[in-house]
Parts: C-alpha cells; sequence; structure tokens
C-alpha cells in the first residue's frame, strides 16, 4: 500500500446494514488517485452505469484522496460520485469541509453506499465500526438543523453531512451539504434521499503515513505563502460574486433565461455595494489559507449567521430570474441551502418556468421576472414539491417535455443540467465545454472560461484551434478533483503538473511525473466517457439548446454562435480526444 | 485613453475609471503603477501580474506591453481567473 492511503473502501449495504474493507490496489490508486478519479472508477466496477440512480442498489461514492489529512493548504476535499439523476450521466460533486478529514480518519479512501433503509435513519461510522440508526425525528428538517441535532446527539466530535427536505423528496438537484459547503450539482443529495438516509455521521482515529513528512512540510509551507499573494486576491477580497460586474460589463452575465447578456441592475447585487449596506465576515473551509467565503448579513427578521454569497448563486437566483432585490436574492439562496438545493439548478429551472409563464405555457401568473416573492415561493414549492413545485422538482429539461410546444429549445441546460453563469454566445470556448461536459453543463469540470478571458482566442469569433485549451483546463480539472485541491489556487502554480507531481511523491513516494499526471487527468475524462456510453451517451447530447445557436445576443450582435461552428469545435474534441 | 477598473482592481484603485495618456499598454500601466500605488503590486514595471488581465474595447484581451493605443481606446484592467 503506499504512502498516504488507506489501500481500501468500505462498502455498506444500508438495508442490512452490513459493511466490509475492500481491498485498493496500488495500479488502481496510481492510475486514478482519488477524488472524482477514483470515484468513477469504483462506479465503473460496481456496474452503476445501467442501474437506475434512485433505485436501492444504484451505489453512492463518498471518495476521499492522498492529500486529505495533510497540510497542503485547499486539500480538505471530498468527492461524492453517483450515477445523476437529473441527467442519468456521470456525476462527481466535490465539497470542502472537516467531513473528508474524518472520513479518511475512519480508515478507508472512500465509502461506497448502496441499498435502502427500512426508515429514514444516520449511517454512523466510528471506532465502534458501521452502524444504521433512525432519524425519522430529522423528516423535514433543514441541513443545519439536522447537522446540529446529530451532533448534540452522537457527541461534537462527530462530523455529520446531510439532505434537506429536498433529498428526502428526491427534488433531482438536490445537495449533500456538510458545514454550511456543498456538494451541490446534479442529484447527489436525491440519491441519499432514495436510500432513506438523512445523514452520515463519522469520527475517526486511523491516519494515513506520509512518504516524505519533511518534504511535504516545506512544499505545504511554500503553497500557503503564495495563496497568501496576488493569485488568490480576487477570492479573499471580494469573493467569486465579483464577477457579477465583470461579466455584465462584458455581456456574459446570463440574464433573464439567457434572453440577455446584460442586467441592468447587476450592481444592486454586486459585492461592491452589498458591502456598503450589509455586514461581512470572511471565513474558510477546513485547511485552507485562501479565505474566499464572503458571508452577508440579511434583514432585520433574520436570526442566523447570514448567507455566504457566491457568484453563481447570485447570478441564478438573481440575473437570470430578473430579480434585483438583493434581500430577496439572499435569501433565495439561503432558502436553497436550507432546504438542500443547488442555486444554480434551481434559479434556472425557475429562470425557464418563468418564460414559459410568460409564453403562456405555464398557468401559474403569479411566477413572473423580476419577483423575489415568486423566486422564494417557487423554492419553497420545489423543496416540498407542492404544487408546480413538483414539476420544477424534476429539472428544466423534463419540465420542457411537459410543457411541449418546443420550449426544449430554451430550456437551459446541457445533458440536463443546467448552464452555470457564462453566456455561451458571448464566452464560446466555454460553450464548447459546456457541450462535450461529462456531467453536463459545468464550469467546474471545464474552465474553458479562462481561454475565453485571455488573449489564446477571441471568445466571440473562435476558431479550431481553441479546443486544445479548451481540453487543456478540463484535464487539469478532472486532476485537481482527483488529487484533490481547490481550484482557486490554479493562479498560483507556475507550472500545475511538476508542483502536483511533487506534491504525490511527498505523500505516496511514488516516482510520479508531471507526464504521468497529465495522462492520468487523461484517464480519468475517458473513464468519465465510459460511463456516460455504457449509460446510453450519443454525440448528439454533446451541443447546446437551440437558443444558443439560432438567435445573437441582443445587447451583442458579434456574440453569435452558429450550429456549425459548434459541430465543428465538438468534432475536432472528440477527434483530440481520440474518441 | 479612457481605462476602466472591474473587481479587484476597482477595489485597490478606489475609482472605476480615469483618463489617462499613453501610447501602448506597457506606458499606460507604468503611469497606472505610480499614480495609483496599490496597483503596483499587480504591475510589474510595463506588465501585469499574470493573474490580472487588460482587454481592448471590450473585444480583445492584451498582454504584450508593446500593444499601441490611441486616444479614442477604452482599456479594461480585470482579474484573468474568471472563475466562481
Amino acid at each position: 500500500m503506499p504512502f498516504g492511503y488507506h489501500g481500501s473502501y468500505l462498502r455498506i449495504d444500508v438495508s442490512t446494514g452490513s459493511s466490509e474493507y475492500v481491498p485498493l490496489s496500488d495500479a488502481v490508486l496510481r492510475q486514478f488517485l482519488g477524488g472524482s478519479g477514483l470515484g468513477v472508477k469504483l462506479l465503473l466496477d460496481e456496474g452503476a452505469a445501467v442501474m437506475d440512480p434512485l433505485a436501492p442498489e444504484a451505489p453512492l461514492v463518498f471518495a476521499f484522496s492522498p492529500l486529505v489529512g495533510s497540510p497542503l493548504t485547499t486539500s480538505a476535499k471530498f468527492a461524492v460520485v453517483s450515477k445523476s439523476p437529473l441527467t442519468g450521466r456521470i456525476n462527481d460533486s466535490l465539497a470542502s469541509s472537516g467531513f473528508a478529514i474524518a472520513g479518511k480518519r475512519c480508515g478507508c479512501d472512500a465509502i461506497v453506499i448502496v441499498g435502502r433503509a427500512a426508515e429514514l435513519s444516520v449511517l454512523v461510522i466510528d471506532e465502534t465500526g458501521v452502524r444504521i440508526e433512525p432519524a425519522t425525528e430529522y423528516r423535514g428538517a433543514t441541513c443545519q438543523a439536522t447537522e446540529a441535532g446529530l451532533k448534540a446527539r452522537l457527541g461534537a466530535n462527530y462530523r455529520v453531512a446531510s439532505i434537506g427536505p429536498a433529498g428526502e423528496n428526491l427534488v433531482r438537484y438536490a445537495t449533500i451539504s456538510h458545514d454550511g459547503r456543498h456538494a451541490g450539482r446534479g442529484g447527489s443529495g436525491a440519491v441519499l434521499g432514495a436510500k432513506n438516509i438523512k445523514a452520515i455521521a463519522l469520527r475517526g482515529t486511523q491516519r494515513a503515513e506520509w512518504a516524505n513528512p519533511g518534504e511535504l512540510t516545506t512544499i505545504s509551507k511554500s503553497l500557503s505563502k503564495r495563496s497568501f499573494g496576488p493569485a488568490t486576491a480576487k477570492y479573499r477580497e471580494l469573493g467569486t460574486a465579483t464577477n457579477l460586474l465583470t461579466f455584465n460589463r462584458f455581456g456574459a452575465l446570463p440574464t433573464r433565461n439567457f434572453q440577455s447578456g446584460t442586467f441592468d441592475e447587476a450592481a444592486n447585487l454586486s459585492p461592491e455595494q452589498l458591502s456598503t449596506t450589509r455586514s461581512k465576515t470572511r471565513e474558510s473551509c477546513v485547511n485552507c489559507t485562501i479565505g474566499c467565503e464572503h458571508i452577508y448579513s440579511l434583514g432585520s427578521s433574520d436570526k442566523g449567521r447570514g448567507v455566504r454569497v457566491e457568484y453563481e448563486s447570485l447570478f441564478a437566483l438573481g440575473s437570470l430570474c430578473g430579480v434585483s432585490d438583493s434581500e430577496a436574492v439572499l435569501r433565495a439562496s439561503k432558502r436553497c441551502d436550507e432546504l438542500g438545493l443547488d442555486t444554480i439548478s434551481t434559479g434556472g429551472t425557475i429562470a425557464f418556468a418563468m418564460e414559459c409563464v410568460e409564453r403562456g405555457w405555464i398557468d401559474e401568473p403569479w411566477l413572473t421576472f423580476g419577483s423575489g416573492d415568486a423566486l422564494l415561493r417557487a423554492i419553497d414549492l420545489i423543496g416540498s414539491r407542492h404544487g408546480i413545485g413538483d414539476l420544477l422538482a424534476e429539472g428544466s429539461r423534463r419540465v420542457a417535455h411537459a410543457v411541449g410546444h418546443d420550449s426544449i429549445a430554451f430550456a437551459p441546460q446541457v445533458k440536463g443540467l443546467e448552464i452555470p453563469g457564462y453566456e455561451p454566445r458571448a464566452l464560446q470556448t466555454m460553450a464548447l465545454g459546456f457541450a462535450v461536459g461529462a456531467r453536463g453543463a459545468d464550469h467546474n469540470r471545464s474552465g474553458a472560461y479562462e481561454v475565453d478571458f485571455s488573449d489564446k482566442v477571441d471568445r466571440r469569433h473562435l476558431t479550431l484551434d481553441a479546443v486544445r485549451h479548451a481540453i487543456d483546463t478540463e484535464d487539469k480539472a478532472a486532476l485537481m478533483d482527483s488529487m484533490i485541491l481547490c481550484k482557486f489556487l490554479r493562479g498560483v502554480f507556475e507550472d500545475f503538473h511538476i508542483e502536483a507531481a511533487e506534491m504525490l511523491r511527498s505523500v505516496t513516494g511514488w516516482d510520479v511525473t508531471a507526464d504521468e499526471l497529465r495522462e492520468t487527468a487523461k484517464r480519468i475524462v475517458s473513464a468519465k466517457r465510459q460511463f456516460n456510453l455504457l449509460a446510453g451517451w450519443t454525440p448528439a447530447e454533446d451541443t447546446l439548446p437551440d437558443r444558443f445557436l439560432n438567435t445573437p445576443l441582443p445587447n451583442d450582435p458579434e456574440a453569435s454562435l452558429s450550429r456549425e461552428l459548434l459541430d465543428s469545435l465538438v468534432s475536432e474534441y472528440h477527434r483530440q480526444r481520440g474518441w | 485613453m479612457h481605462v476602466e477598473f472591474l473587481g479587484v482592481p476597482r477595489q485597490r484603485a478606489g475609482i472605476s475609471q480615469l483618463e489617462v495618456q499613453a501610447n501602448t499598454l506597457g506606458q499606460l500601466l507604468g503611469t497606472l503603477a505610480s499614480q495609483i500605488p496599490p496597483l503596483s503590486e499587480f504591475i510589474a514595471v510595463d506588465r501585469l501580474h499574470s493573474s490580472f488581465i487588460a482587454n481592448l474595447n471590450g473585444d480583445q484581451f492584451i498582454s504584450d506591453p508593446a500593444t499601441p493605443l490611441v486616444k479614442e481606446d477604452r482599456v479594461l484592467i480585470l482579474s484573468a481567473d474568471a472563475g466562481g
């Protein structure tokens, strides 16, 4: 067994309560590392691609990594990997928190959960073993209340990841949450909910050894020092929300269900404006020196600690729904956190429904662009699956199929996953990244927007040369999600692959090189594709909704993306991938 | 030409825009570093730190210090790291 690992995963059947530690070979660990890579490998071994993701037998993987528990900044991360109930394709969502450290201290490199508990339960893993306890008293409880309640019941030193009401109600974009962080995209919360598992509580004492602790300490200190520099200033000083005004300036801020790339009232939602009228605190994830969490106060009626503000939440619940009332948008974000809802898919689905209402195709006249009250009402209906919320809980693609009228042409999704806050016509390398993404439209598995915001391409007049850049960002993301390190560090590396190899050598003792890691990244991307192929993927899925391919942005006629261009980019992508 | 600051550069500059005279991007950045000291952390002589980037007229992103500028240009200074 290499250093940095335990050399096994813990497989638990919550139908019976049985569990076993299953060995992981050195070869598998070296080929897939951990996190997303290891999770996909385990899913393939389990045959998950052909299963109904909400069926009892469908596996849900919590995958840790060799770096978890090390002093390397931002390494306290875990991946939740399953077949997505939203897309029917691979889904890997990552979160940063002490849950990762606690999970690895349970003496395993991953936890695989199958089965379905007889009643709503909490899965407890600690030094005494694995057990399933009733959790029926937490039915309908928010993620935060569940976590607090279970820590009070079990002990403050347990780390608890939970689902909210949305996960219990099998909302297809429900999250799994821990300590205010969320494995957000693709509906892993619904997968856990389908297993009747409200929460997982972990406490462990086992530590993996490092191959070269002295060298690891030196590398960690250097990385931490650099993480305080200009490369992360954006995250420290304003947070991701600062994208809002930048994207608006470039006509790339999705507005009113992608009908525009600018939002006249964007300034209302900007961190620059929010910080003039609200108190703000800044926090960090466990073992992180960046501190990107900017938590803003809500109105006087709020008794909580405020709300963590992220660009994706601001765009999805703000400009995408045409809502400029910052109090409504921040409350909507907080409500999503409480219910356990992915803010991007929630906002995308509601914005789509608002446009359908506008066209007279959904008979819910209250659900209008710009209404903060409607936004908040819709979120609660989704979380409880009441009224129109039962349909909206299915995500925009299924809503479009129910509504008809060729509304799929403007349902804001790829492979069923709602599109993040990057207008594809204004950021065309990102458009390619969205189209080919294994889990659907996704800014975390493709960093192609970085290419658009550079002098490598003309973001509105793309050529095939952009494809190799898009592939590079996708490969890099796959590696970072498998090692695992936070992508907000990416700017501090002069050559990420060389430094990544140094980190892995000091942790594992492997003679790993930068070139090997480049191959590892491609292997992981290919494994995701293999999963999707087994799940029924066809080339026709690698595209964008018609709206983006036949309508230039009204505020920027140069931001026009034809089907012919996108098809040629996708074909070139497949060719360069060797698929 | 007209200079617009976005995000962290705006935060550090304390203003959202100003007028500057320069014939090239390098000259412009040198002027900004001397006129607005808080920005000098992000400017090495005539280049932006790799985490920041300049854009010309909302169209083309530019990094070569020799890039010519004319009086009517609008130069945007922003974080290169656009992700969220």
